[in-house]
């Protein structure tokens, strides 16, 4: 019986000699792309790993995740970009991008990638993201060759000369923010007060705000007097920023560059408690005056569109239908609901529902014919916390929104014993019926 | 004779009186499928209070300005509805002493499955470990730690992404001062399972945590 000891040897030695074959053709194939891929092919995997799931896997800023973002990710196939160091018009740097993705952009989704992807994956996501736009074949930006300060406007003398000097060039910048009109958009203490532009939008045509130039930590270009320089001096294509470079002189962009850096106010991380308390009650006065801003804030941030927008199977938004409800939930055993239409419809939103009623839907979960919805999935016992001026800022908000027909129907509860198994099946077996979510619009267009 | 007829009416009766009880038991077990969990029965200024107690207070911070910082995360977490998920399933409806402590398991068809994580400050189950640019980075991007990229159906990334970094900071500092519970979440996996034909995705409210 030899024999059968042998081809048992044989047999493992095969087995082992595939085993290696296979882990020496594995480890070839994941080798491969590092060693022969050209940088563009490796920038597109670095770019549908990282970056499509905001951007789109075709760069027109339209990945899964995009509409539920404000501000919108960028759509890269239109060749404007806002933070470059080359005059307005141009195109950016490749230093630019890298800059943007290393340090990624204060108050959006877009975080700094500097530590999170390699150097080698950040020059080729660069190659890569220039092949969405053809500008970038024919065009080769140029940075602006103009006198970059050093961090003080008048470095030389003592420290009281140089504090003077700084003084005289923050109020010659205060008079050119006059003189520019920035007050126009950012209003005339930077913070947005008595603005006269409303409704802004990009070039996408999609809402945006002027910055608060009194928080240098959301400037997106980043808080520094040079940072700030460039901004003016270049301008912020796609939106409504423009370049000053043929309104003002190199020292007059520089002395409102340090105009703006001195409005920073502190963050409520560096202010005491009296500054704090202050702070809030600036911030929940601001808030009462302009109920509608703050309810467009509220909206989001209360995750409103994540049962009253529908999403389709990928989880992304239908965006023309955005608060007009039609999410269906089926929430065993009590049957299906679909959320409902926000808008201002008379037919079928709210638009023939009073403030008291929406707010009692919101914070108390009755619905307008009276009738009680369950402690989930709306989670009105938590909005029922909110302040009154909160509420009435919502509502405020809710009551600009574009009326959009969208029928929705009632609940459907089933059939008595398929209610009572599924009650016998929670409450008697002890199991819990999952709530699922259907993807698509269950409401009635028409 | 008599006697036997006796015996049979009593034994007639009995029969009746037999299964009398088993339709009274039957109709009492359907009455109470019918109306528990008597939703109709708690007001909703109860159901409210529930919600809003459960979030501990911030009296016990000594530091005044963080104490009006914690405020406001305070009411940050309450009313932007994170314990509907955060907060760890019972057997009836949401265990309001496991407040934040996770264990929702939320299931969509192309992402996978997630299970709500333990935002309690302790420090191998919970966010103890987690730095506070950390926890900041998921409330902006929806990037965990490791890199990986939180699905925005499962975690609504987006929302707390348009709170400002000073309303972050202020849910940051609340989260550190809550009840530390050892409440351990398993990894999410790959592994789907929704039973509605046509669903994109569904929710479990188990509790799909384990308390060690």
């Amino acid at each position: 019986m030899r024999w059968v000891g042998w081809s048992i040897r044989l047999g493992l030695a095969c087995c082992g000699c595939a085993l290696a074959v296979f882990a020496l053709w594995q480890s070839v194939r994941a080798a491969q792309p590092a060693d022969t891929a050209t940088p563009v092919q490796a920038g597109k995997v670095v770019y549908e790993q990282r970056c499509a799931y905001c951007h789109g896997a075709s760069g027109r800023g339209d990945g899964q995740v995009a509409a539920n973002l404000q501000p919108r990710p960028l759509d890269f196939t239109a060749g404007k970009f806002k933070l470059r160091t080359t005059e307005t018009g141009s195109l950016p740097t490749d230093d630019d991008l890298t800059r943007t993705i290393l340090e990624g952009m204060p108050g959006t989704a877009m975080p700094a990638w500097r530590g999170r992807l390699r150097p080698d994956d950040v020059r080729n996501v660069v190659i890569y993201l220039k092949s969405f736009s053809p500008r970038f074949a024919s065009e080769t930006p140029q940075p602006i060759v103009a006198p970059m300060r050093s961090a003080e406007p008048a470095a030389a003398g003592t420290p009281g000369q140089t504090a003077s000097r700084a003084a005289q060039s923050v109020t010659r910048g205060q008079a050119t923010y006059g003189r520019l009109g920035c007050a126009a958009c950012h209003g005339a203490d930077g913070r947005g007060t008595d603005a006269v532009a409303s409704g802004l939008t990009d070039d996408w045509n999609r809402p945006i705000e002027a910055s608060d130039l009194t928080e240098p930590w959301t400037f997106r270009g980043g808080p520094s007097a040079r940072d700030i320089y460039l901004r003016l001096r270049a301008g912020m294509s796609g939106t409504p920023m423009p370049s000053f470079a043929s309104a003002a002189s190199e020292d007059e962009l520089w002395d409102l560059a340090w105009y703006v850096e001195s409005l920073a106010r502190a963050p409520i991380w560096r202010m005491t408690a009296a500054e704090i308390a202050a702070f809030y009650g600036q911030q929940g006065q601001a808030w009462r005056e302009e109920p509608v801003r703050r309810g467009r804030d509220l909206a989001v941030t209360l995750s409103c569109a994540e049962c009253h927008s529908p999403v389709r199977e990928d989880g992304s938004r239908i965006e023309e239908l955005h608060l007009a409800g039609g999410m269906r939930f089926r929430l065993n055993p009590f049957g299906d609901f679909v959320s409902a239409n926000l808008t201002s419809d008379t037919d079928t939103g709210l638009g023939a529902v009073t403030d008291e009623q929406v707010k009692r839907a919101v914070t108390r979960g009755i619905r307008r014919d009276g009738s009680r919805m369950l402690p989930y999935a709306m989670p009105w016992a938590a909005y029922a916390s909110l302040t009154q001026d909160d509420q009435r800022a919502l509502v405020a908000y809710l009551r600009t929104l574009r009326p959009i027909a969208n029928r929705i129907p009632s609940p459907a509860r089933p059939a008595l014993p398929a209610y009572l198994w599924g009650k016998f099946r929670m409450l008697v077996l002890g199991i819990d019926p999952p709530a699922s979510v259907f993807p698509g619009n269950a409401g009635l267009r028409p | 004779m008599r006697a036997r007829s006796l015996g049979s009416r009593i034994g007639r009766a009995l029969k009746w009186a037999v299964f009398l009880l088993a339709v009274l038991a039957l109709g009492g077990l359907l009455a109470f499928l019918y109306v528990v969990p008597p939703f109709d029965a708690t007001s909703p200024e109860e159901y409210a209070r529930l919600e809003s107690t459960a979030a501990p207070q911030v009296n016990q911070i000594r530091d005044p300005a963080a104490r009006l910082i914690a405020e406001r995360g305070r009411y940050l977490m309450i009313t932007s509805g994170c314990a509907g998920c955060h907060i760890t399933p019972g057997p009836r409806g949401p265990a309001y002493d496991m407040y934040l402590a996770g264990g929702t398991k939320l299931v969509h068809g192309q992402a996978g499955t997630s299970v709500s994580r333990n935002l309690t400050p302790d420090a191998e189950t919970g966010l103890g470990k987690w730095t506070d640019e950390e926890i900041k980075l998921v409330l902006r991007s929806g990037i965990r730690p490791d890199g990986r990229q939180i699905f925005h159906r499962f975690m609504p990334w987006p929302s707390t992404s348009r709170w400002s970094d000073e309303d972050r900071h202020a849910v940051v500092t609340y989260l550190r001062t809550l009840k530390v519970i050892r409440h351990r979440i398993p990894d999410p996996s790959r592994e789907a399972t929704i039973e509605d034909e046509g669903a994109a995705e569904a929710f479990y409210l188990h509790n799909y945590g384990a308390r060690d």
